[in-house]
């Protein structure tokens, strides 16, 4: 079946079956390797687009139910070489170690930014907590997201 | 049945036709016409993860995402009615769902993730039938009924009584679950209670509690656990021990003591039959508690 | 302090404060790839005409394949191997030892499974699902063979044999008893030691098995080159020893394997041998003549690598007056069904057990032992964590009985600077140069409160604190100065570009931690030219001299010598030309970074006009066919010295519930010079996270009725810390000593694996504290807390 969507602003046309899932279409159809299996059973986050706005986990999402909405992904976010606030602030943070989880964190942090410009501590591991890191210890993470809020300064 | 070679999580490893009705008529309509061949997808966070694991290998696929006549959360002079293809996280962020229903509220927060729960639905977490499903002990004390559609109309049934067993609720496979109606109880205190290993995880055990007070005397009380037998279970005999009490360290310890008794859990991946029921005495006394203060505090203002 | 330090720096190094990019607070150069999604990862990597590939798992922990039809599987369009269509060779897929340490154990595909999971055939096809499809289309018959899941049950004369003959070097070597291999060493006379001692305290302690969880599961994509040869794309710490075991299985010449380095997705030793995956993508390609991508799934991962499994029988004995004088350690570990580095880990664990702290009377015995599960691997920390957790607990319970503050009792036994260090186990001895471990306990001791902290049992109440501490310290390198039975060199290329940037080749790998980042300074620092001049190259096997591998806590330490070795090289190469244009001499010049002409400039002090920019020099260079100012080299160090760290904790226990709760964390590392303050704390923050998991959440335990994973390899039943159950940002301090490893480039040493080690037992000891008792089996499950509570009856 053939499905459209938008993917980071530009609208696409794919042909998918039924069985498919977004995270697949993504990485092997549209080379976005940006978004990463982790476990796909929606334990570790890896996997985290934004979809009509909100995350959801794409290894949890048919193709299919994708058609005619909209989809950002990691490669989404920078307006050419310039980063996104929160991407600015992982780099900074020292957030990012072996980077595989990254793109999910950022896609998740980036939401939870837009509903909640100045979240608490708490707040943002909370709204953390779908997304998992076996590097940092997620300190890093948390402050590199507090920082983007401007709720902290940069680290020196 | 499990078999290590069969199990794929990188994709659906099950061939199916997928449909998309855009209407419940439409979905029904599909129902019948698979009837038992087919699968409703909401969330996709429980079917799909089941279906990776060849659990279940349905050939249709029902997905409901345009079927926007389930989605609605609506306050009556009775009490709320939610559509069954509401999405977790929109209950979440209902500040009247928080004030009135404070245990579905604590329920509904803590399933999975942000993620998560803005894919699930409502319906997807009862109709999943896990006996660990967070919202149902709290459907449960509230008194809630699951709104049935199918070809032979509309039934209801309590929520109590809405899951046989792991995976297994009372819908025929033809039906749909459409909403869930909770009536008020806005003078009671409620409270959503569990334990897991970490915070992001499937309850080792859950527990919600309704109670009606005067003074300190329970006048009345619901409980329901979750995660400790093959479905979500009341404890009537917990209940019937506490009508007429006063609340006190002693009459609670003793009321958990009927509810480690009556609980059926087992041993798994999670934790032990024995923690389940040493825990379970805790969290009954810890629920009364808060339901308590939340009854207090609510009246005082 | 400070002036001994300086005066005990080898000639021509600067002081630390004179740094002007080591130290200093940079951005890291692959950051910006991985925040956009462009890093690229193996699992990332496609290739035209590419076929995907599944594995066919065992479904039994130990059977024998009577029969196994794939016709169907072929009909279907599918590449089919099997064991009869990969070389029949026996090895050990990890080569960091030398072959008289090497058991070999290992075939690509078996027909003798001896664990669930363990691949019996692949296949390749268009898509992953037509893959799927063929793998479930192959028959076996297999005849079910008993097992066992239980290392001591597994010694018993009973027990189901698992490997009859196994390789050592070429030889074959009987197994008895499926013990892998034993190692024993004793030093003094113990049983005149225990006899001299005051107390003695014996205890068995069981540590867990534990997943590695990196979040990039193993993934393998291999390329058909015209001629025979292969280009590999792996998720690998080590690209030449990868090259190297598939030319040992495929007898392919090694210049026609090719080995691309790529960035890792987490690895924390899980790929420090070559995940079988590799030869078996190898296989496929091969017979397919197409390229072969193969990435397991979560599943499949949790059933390929695991940490070593140990159960020590630990004694200790004292004098009154708190002086340590006889050891005695058994370690029994359960290696799995299959040798990757089984005999290396009996040496290491007697080498982390004897550093920590001084023992005149030492005996040890190791005993590796195969049992029904999947192999254990090197897990961050390699047996020193489990270690450490044994020592660090008995070492508080001898405090205890003699009446000791714990920490006054660590500070008077501690291995430090002047007494020998083990290293890498017996065959890697190191003199200590450099130590801040009383640095470490005084400082953390003050930061945490440690002298304000309650008597163990002696709260009451519901939801009860203690603190806790636990100290230890890594190997940076398994460098020393004669060769061992460790092979540990690194090897670098350095070349200026006619522009004045620099080119930095490698084969070291870097898995996130920061390593090449630290190189990249330490070369920029030397060199004197802006850290954005030193671009890390993307290399490969055929562009890199040989290094070992990354792991040991050695990238920084033995990566970053070799590094500064040869960076020493270009700069007099540089200098001599340098001298030539500007009419002076190589030994009378000066480099600086100059961040406004984004060049390092070459001068002459006090004289004016005499300045090149390095750039210039290398363009002259070109100009008047001198050459390309480059050199290459490979480098073994002199030394493996330890850094150290120190753990301070403060857990909350629920005694209702059993749950822990780590609140308030003091960290201190002396790792010499902290080359990326950051960076190295962050290492801190992710040690503690996983030896949080270790102490209280992660196993993976059996089902005897499957033979198979209780969680089926499935990660919502193996849980780690999510951001919410770590401590605050404001509750987690970091700081680091003031050292300076003389050994260590510009002071430098290791940190990822201390930076782990002794976390565990921190929160162990924390949890003593706050409720009064011990536990001896790890992990410290609320359920295990509760019954402890209770008295450990049936009474709920």
């Amino acid at each position: 079946m053939e499905i459209e969507f938008t993917l980071n602003g530009v609208r696409k046309r794919v042909q998918v079956e039924p069985n498919e899932l977004l995270l697949n279409v993504l990485r092997e159809k549209l080379y976005m390797t940006g978004t990463k299996y982790g476990c796909g059973i929606g334990e570790c986050g890896a996997c985290t687009v934004l979809l009509d706005g909100e995350p959801v986990l794409s290894c949890l999402v048919l193709a299919a139910d994708v058609d005619g909405r909209e989809v950002t992904t990691i490669e989404g976010l920078a307006r050419g070489e310039e980063l996104d606030e929160v991407q600015k602030a992982f780099v900074e943070e020292g957030a990012v170690q072996c980077g595989f989880c990254t793109p999910g964190f950022i896609i998740t942090a980036k939401s939870l930014l837009m509903e909640n410009p100045n979240p608490s501590e708490e707040e943002v591991r909370e709204y953390i907590k779908g997304n998992l890191c076996r590097c940092t210890g997620y300190m890093n993470i948390v402050k590199a997201i507090l920082r983007a809020a401007g709720v902290i300064p940069q680290t020196p | 049945m499990y078999d290590i070679n069969k199990v794929n999580t990188h994709i659906v490893p099950v061939r199916f036709t997928y449909h998309s009705p855009k209407t419940l008529e439409e979905a029904l309509e599909l129902l019948s016409r698979y009837r038992g061949e087919a699968r409703v997808l909401m969330g996709g966070t429980d079917l799909l993860v089941k279906m990776k694991m060849r659990a279940l290998e349905p050939s249709h696929i029902i997905s409901l995402r345009k079927v926007r006549e389930l989605d609605y959360i609506e306050f009556d002079d009775q009490g709320v009615r939610i559509g069954a293809g509401t999405r977790l996280r929109t209950i979440e962020k209902s500040e009247e769902i928080r004030e009135r229903f404070p245990a579905l509220w604590e329920a509904v927060r803590v399933i999975g993730s942000v993620q998560i729960r803005n894919m699930g639905t409502l319906g997807g977490n009862l109709c999943n039938a896990s006996p660990a499903a967070d919202t149902a002990p709290p459907l449960i004390v509230y008194g809630a009924e699951a709104v049935i559609v199918g070809p032979r109309g509309e039934r209801r049934v309590r929520v109590e009584e809405f899951f046989k067993g792991p995976g297994e609720t009372v819908l025929e496979p033809d039906e749909l679950l459409r909403e869930v109606f909770i009536p008020y109880v806005d003078d009671a205190g409620s409270v959503f209670l569990r334990l897991t290993r970490t915070s992001m995880d499937i309850a080792k055990i859950s527990i919600a509690v309704a109670a009606w007070f005067r003074d300190a005397e329970i006048t009345d009380c619901r409980i329901a656990l979750g995660a400790v037998a093959p479905t979500p279970i009341r404890i009537p005999r917990a209940e019937e021990f506490l009508r007429g009490r006063r609340i006190s360290m002693e009459t609670l310890d003793q009321a958990g003591r009927i509810v480690s008794e009556d609980i059926k859990p087992i041993t798994d991946a999670r934790s032990t039959a024995w923690y389940r029921r040493a825990v379970a005495r805790v969290l009954t006394r810890d629920a009364f508690t808060i339901a308590w203060h939340r009854f207090e505090s609510r009246r005082a203002g | 302090m400070a002036l001994e330090v300086l005066e005990r720096r080898p000639e021509g190094r600067v002081g630390r404060e004179a740094l002007t990019i080591v130290g200093r607070k940079t951005l890291r150069k692959d950051a910006v790839a991985k925040v956009t999604g462009r890093e690229l990862y193996a699992s990332d990597i496609t290739l035209p005409n590419m076929l995907y590939a599944r594995v066919l798992k065992s479904p039994y922990p130990h059977a024998r394949v009577k029969s196994i039809d794939v016709s169907k599987a072929v009909e279907m369009g599918a590449v089919v191997i099997t064991s009869q269509d990969v070389p029949q060779v026996l090895f050990n897929p990890r080569l960091v030892s030398i072959p008289e340490a090497t058991y070999k154990d290992w075939r690509v595909l078996t027909d003798r499974p001896l664990f669930v999971g363990e691949p019996i055939a692949a296949v390749a096809a268009e898509t992953e699902e037509l893959a799927q499809r063929a793998l479930e289309a192959i028959k076996v018959e297999y005849e079910r063979l008993p097992a066992v899941f239980d290392a001591i049950e597994s010694m018993k004369p009973e027990a189901p044999k698992l490997h009859e003959t196994i390789i050592l070097k070429d030889r074959e070597v009987k197994v008895e008893r499926n013990v892998a291999c034993r190692l024993e060493i004793a030093e003094g006379d113990v049983e005149k030691g225990f006899k001299e001692a005051d107390v003695v305290i014996e205890r068995e302690f069981r540590t867990n098995r534990r997943y590695h969880n990196q979040l990039e599961t193993k993934a393998v994509v291999v390329n058909l080159e015209p001629g025979g040869g292969v280009t590999i794309w792996c998720t690998t710490q080590t690209i030449h020893n990868t090259r190297l075991l598939i030319h040992e299985i495929f007898g392919i010449p090694m210049n026609k394997i090719n080995v691309k380095k790529i960035s890792l997705g987490g690895s924390f030793g899980s790929s420090i041998h070559t995940n079988i995956i590799v030869p078996i993508a190898v296989a496929l390609a091969l017979k397919a003549g197409r390229p072969v991508k193969l990435v397991y799934t979560r599943e499949e991962d949790m059933h390929d690598h695991v940490s070593f499994q140990m159960i020590f029988r630990l004694k200790l004995g004292a004098k009154r007056d708190g002086r340590l004088v006889a050891g005695q350690l058994q370690a029994i570990v359960d290696i799995g069904a299959h040798q990757i580095q089984a005999y290396p880990i009996l040496g290491v664990i007697a080498g982390w057990w004897v550093s920590l702290y001084k023992l005149p009377h030492v005996k040890y015995e190791g005993i590796a032992v195969y049992t029904n599960k999947v192999p254990s691997c090197a897990f961050r920390g390699y047996g020193n964590p489990q270690t450490t957790w044994a020592v660090e607990t008995l070492i508080d319970e001898l405090a205890e009985k003699l009446g000791i503050d714990p920490l006054e009792f660590r500070l008077m036994n501690y291995v430090g600077e002047g007494d020998i260090f083990w290293g890498q186990g017996p065959t890697v001895k190191t003199v200590i140069r450099s130590c801040g471990v009383e640095e470490l306990l005084r400082r953390g001791a003050e930061l945490i409160g440690w002298h304000r902290r309650p008597k163990p049992g002696q709260q009451k109440g519901r939801f009860r604190r203690g603190i806790g501490m636990g100290r230890g310290f890594h190997t940076s390198s398994a460098g020393s100065p004669v060769p061992g039975s460790v092979i540990d060199y690194s090897g670098a290329m350095i070349k200026i570009n006619e522009d004045g940037t620099i080119d930095y080749i490698t084969a070291l790998m870097d898995h996130g931690g920061g390593s090449l980042e630290a190189i990249a300074k330490i070369i920029a620092e030397e060199l004197g030219v802006p850290l954005e001049n030193v671009n890390i190259i993307t290399a490969d096997t055929q562009t890199t001299v040989y290094d070992v591998c990354t792991h040991a806590s050695r990238g920084v330490y033995a990566g970053g010598a070799t590094a500064l070795k040869v960076a020493r090289q270009v700069k007099q190469k540089l200098l001599e030309m340098a001298a030539k244009i500007l009419d002076t001499y190589p030994h009378a010049l000066r480099i600086r970074p100059d961040p406004k002409r984004g060049q390092g400039v070459i001068y002459v002090e006090g004289i004016e006009g005499k300045e090149i920019t390095i750039g210039e020099v290398a363009m002259t260079a070109r100009h008047k066919n001198w050459g390309t100012i480059a050199a290459v080299d490979s480098h073994r160090t002199e030394a493996g010295p330890p850094h150290f760290t120190a753990y301070f904790v403060e857990v909350e226990v629920d005694t209702e519930t059993g749950i822990v709760k780590p609140i308030r964390v003091v960290a201190g590392a002396d790792i010499g010079t902290v080359i990326n303050p950051d960076l190295a704390r962050g290492q801190i923050h992710g040690g503690f996270a996983m030896g949080m998991g270790m102490a209280l959440l992660e196993d993976t335990p059996y089902d005897p009725d499957t033979g198979d994973l209780v969680n089926r390899g499935f990660l919502v039943d193996y849980k780690t810390a999510s951001a919410p159950d770590m401590p605050r940002l404001k509750d987690f301090t970091v700081f680091f000593a003031e050292t300076y490893e003389p050994t260590g480039p510009f002071g430098a040493k290791g940190l990822g694996e201390g930076a782990f080690n002794p976390a565990a037992a921190a929160i162990a000891n924390a949890i003593y504290n706050a409720i009064g008792v011990r536990f001896y089996e790890l992990p410290i499950t609320p359920e295990k807390i509760l019954q402890a509570l209770r008295g450990g009856g049936e009474n709920v």
